[in-house]
């Protein structure tokens, strides 16, 4: 499908290295564009809300911050650890800048985990990214479902 | 033979009687989507004007003096398009150089008037109408103003829609669509006053 | 085979060649800016620079570094400049990065802004000093199981004056999947009185950039450029009692400053260090400050462990930094001194230190920290 400018400046900016080291998109050779609705029909198919899903991770990631680094339990369910480095992230997308700031969401009855930042949460929300296979910070709806027990 | 049309006739009929989005819906996608915002769809039509007065001439020049000498008027449609590219492309970096916002602001739609249908649309009933040098250049340069009307006309009538209370369904491209067959219709009441051809 | 059949084909490519030359031209016109001046600081510099360019690369190769997060793409907002003559108008790229105010005053963002014509701008005079440096990796060497001190000799310039605190941006190089060179801030450990050398203390970040070049690539004897020196965290020179607080690699500002301040003799002040970490493995160069220690009777060093290992064997202070920073202001630091509070480490332990000094009466105008975070 052909891809916007707008949307081939995102995927050039996702690239290893532009961003971050690793990219966005991890050993995944498809067109971004292909991505992104391939996503959205699996968030579909387990029935998650991306505003849903957006509000319940943006708030562990606001309770994991109290724990300043180290991991913390909240509403007797999770243990968040939320992580911060200095400097700024900007969105592939060109439309805002991020702070690094990362948690990583583990439940507690079943052990699934989720790693994701600020950065993956704005990309969730506005932009349906769940970022590339193998991406190390790729939100996969079937493990987002079971640990945010939506 | 050219048909015996006085210029100042044919501008009339261009811009109103004949409206090439108006009555023969030509140069629809930019149209409807540029239409929302009134300074980008005065630019946009500025440029639609500037390239067709240069395309209708360039291309009028091109068949009289290659296609029909050397016999190969069925290359036309090729040649024609290359002529409109390379015009949009000189149009583009002129527009980059004098106004950066207006550059901007247009976006993707500044190449894709390569692919108006309009522009090639003219260039192509002056082909087959058989024009003079004048009739064409007049022709092209009074339906880029006529595209230009239009895309004003229908930006003002979209600053009303948007606030309107529209059903959820039709809003954005329905009501448009809607309002551009009203449009149309409105213009129906000159057809025949005039003639193009 | 008829030749009248390739009249076709000549034709076209005969037109094409002639757009192609009309184009050409037309380019070679509109965009030759042809040379333009750029005044800045009213007559402090002035530049005679081929048009066509964005300023801030203009900038960058006359000698002037205007700081950049994202590296001129136009998603940071950090690369503004002050606009005293005409320009244009504002670009939308750079609207959603300017404050009605900043619009009014003439502020542009420098990555977005063509130069297209004579140009007057106004920037801060600290950015005069700021130069960009090659030089030569001396050695690296690992403190904690994240954090490496990388030591750098000068080749050109040699030598770097900057004031104790303030930071550098390294910058890194293609490598492996990685096709562009990023630049990222780190403090300078070193003491300016080093002339020659340049220090750095690099916490691994994962995904991070440039510390996973450094952790993966950068080897000894290799070259390594900088731009420095950058940022206003440094000492002042009050006589207020100071109170430092830093964690991880926010040890390299606060350690400059401690030995820049011994080495210049300036020790009939007081000076308070709060070092907090999670576990001893992640505390380092804790010998060689307790050497200080003794040498300085009121400079004062604490290290902390928030959750101190059974093997540590810690018999230091135990809690989150804030917790022991909030004691010792309200037991053991004398409570009639005015007090400054320097901090170094991530925003969310700056936003607490913050609190915690406010709440023991530390005015918040008289709290620094690095604001480049």
């Amino acid at each position: 499908m052909k891809m916007s400018p707008e949307l081939k400046q995102a995927q050039e900016n996702m690239a290893p290295g532009v961003i971050t080291a690793e990219g966005f998109l991890g050993t995944d050779r498809r067109p971004l564009v292909d991505i992104i609705e391939a996503d959205e029909e699996k968030m579909r198919l387990f029935e998650i809300g991306f505003e849903e899903a957006h509000e319940k991770m943006a708030y562990l990631l606001k309770e994991g911050r109290r724990g300043l680094g180290d991991p913390i339990t909240v509403d007797d369910t999770w243990i968040v650890r939320t992580d911060e480095a200095r400097g700024f992230l900007p969105c592939p997308f060109e439309d805002g800048v991020f702070r690094k700031v990362t948690a990583t969401v583990t439940r507690r009855e079943t052990d699934s985990e989720i790693t994701f930042s600020e950065l993956s949460l704005h990309l969730l929300e506005k932009h349906h990214f769940l970022q590339g296979t193998g991406s190390s910070f790729r939100i996969e709806p079937e493990l987002l479902k079971e640990t945010l027990r939506l | 033979m050219s048909p015996n049309i006085h210029p100042v006739v044919l501008l009339f009929a261009s811009i109103f009687t004949s409206n090439i989005l108006l009555a023969n819906f030509l140069g629809m996608c930019s149209f409807i989507s540029i239409s929302k915002d009134n300074k980008s769809s005065n630019g946009l039509g500025l440029a639609v004007t500037l390239v067709l007065t240069v395309t209708s001439a360039v291309n009028w020049v091109i068949l009289e003096y290659v296609l029909i000498p050397l016999d190969i008027v069925y290359l036309r449609y090729i040649i024609f398009i290359i002529v409109i590219a390379a015009v949009v492309q000189v149009l583009e970096m002129i527009i980059e150089r004098i106004s950066t916002p207006l550059y901007m602001n247009l976006g993707i739609f500044l190449p894709l008037i390569t692919v108006n249908c309009a522009i090639l649309g003219i260039s192509l009933f002056i082909e087959i109408r058989r024009y003079n040098l004048v009739q064409s250049v007049v022709y092209g340069f009074g339906s880029g103003v006529g595209w230009w009307l239009a895309i004003v006309a229908l930006a003002a009538i979209r600053t009303r829609t948007d606030k309107a209370p529209v059903p959820a369904g039709m809003k954005g491209p329905g009501i448009t669509l809607v309002t551009i067959g009203l449009m149309a219709m409105a213009f129906i009441g000159f057809s025949g006053m005039l003639s193009v051809q | 085979m008829d030749a009248l059949f390739l009249i076709g084909p000549l034709a076209i490519a005969g037109i094409s060649a002639v757009l192609a030359a009309v184009i050409s031209i037309v380019d070679l016109i509109v965009n030759n800016y042809g040379e333009c001046r750029i005044d800045v600081n009213n007559g402090k510099r002035e530049l005679e620079v081929t048009g066509g360019a964005p300023l801030l690369s203009t900038l960058a190769e006359n000698g002037i570094y205007l700081p950049s997060a994202c590296g001129g793409r136009g998603s940071c907002g950090v690369c503004k400049v002050k606009l005293l003559s005409d320009a244009g108008p504002i670009l939308p790229t750079e609207l959603p990065y300017l404050s009605d105010q900043e619009r009014a005053d003439g502020v542009r963002l420098s990555c977005q802004l063509k130069v297209k014509s004579d140009l007057k701008i106004e920037i801060p005079e600290e950015l005069f000093a700021i130069q960009q440096f090659d030089g030569v990796v001396e050695s690296i060497r690992d403190m904690t199981h994240d954090i490496k001190e990388v030591r750098i000799r000068l080749v050109g310039p040699q030598e770097i004056s900057f004031k104790a605190g303030q930071y550098a941006q390294l910058v890194s190089r293609p490598y492996g999947n990685v096709k562009t060179a990023a630049q990222r801030a780190y403090s300078m450990s070193s003491v300016p009185s080093d002339r020659r050398h340049v220090e750095f203390y690099i916490r691994l970040v994962p995904g991070g950039v440039l510390t996973t070049w450094v952790f993966e690539e950068l080897e000894e004897n290799e070259p390594i450029r900088l731009v420095a020196p950058i940022g206003e965290f440094h000492m002042r020179g009050t006589d207020a009692c100071k109170i430092c607080v830093a964690g991880g690699s926010g040890m390299a500002p606060l350690k400059s400053i401690v030995l820049d301040m011994y080495e210049k003799g300036l020790t009939d002040k007081q000076v308070w260090y709060f070092f907090g970490a999670r576990t001893r493995k992640d505390l380092f160069y804790v010998d060689e400050l307790q050497e200080v220690e003794k040498k300085w009777p009121n400079f004062h060093f604490v290290t902390a462990l928030s959750e101190p290992q059974p093997e540590d064997d810690w018999k230091g202070e135990v809690g989150l930094i804030t917790d022991v920073l909030d004691r010792y202001l309200k037991e053991k630091v004398g409570q009639d001194l005015p007090k400054e509070g320097y901090l170094c480490g991530s925003p969310g332990m700056i936003d607490a230190c913050v609190r915690v000094m406010q709440n023991n009466g530390i005015k918040e105008d008289k709290i620094y920290y690095d604001k480049f975070a």
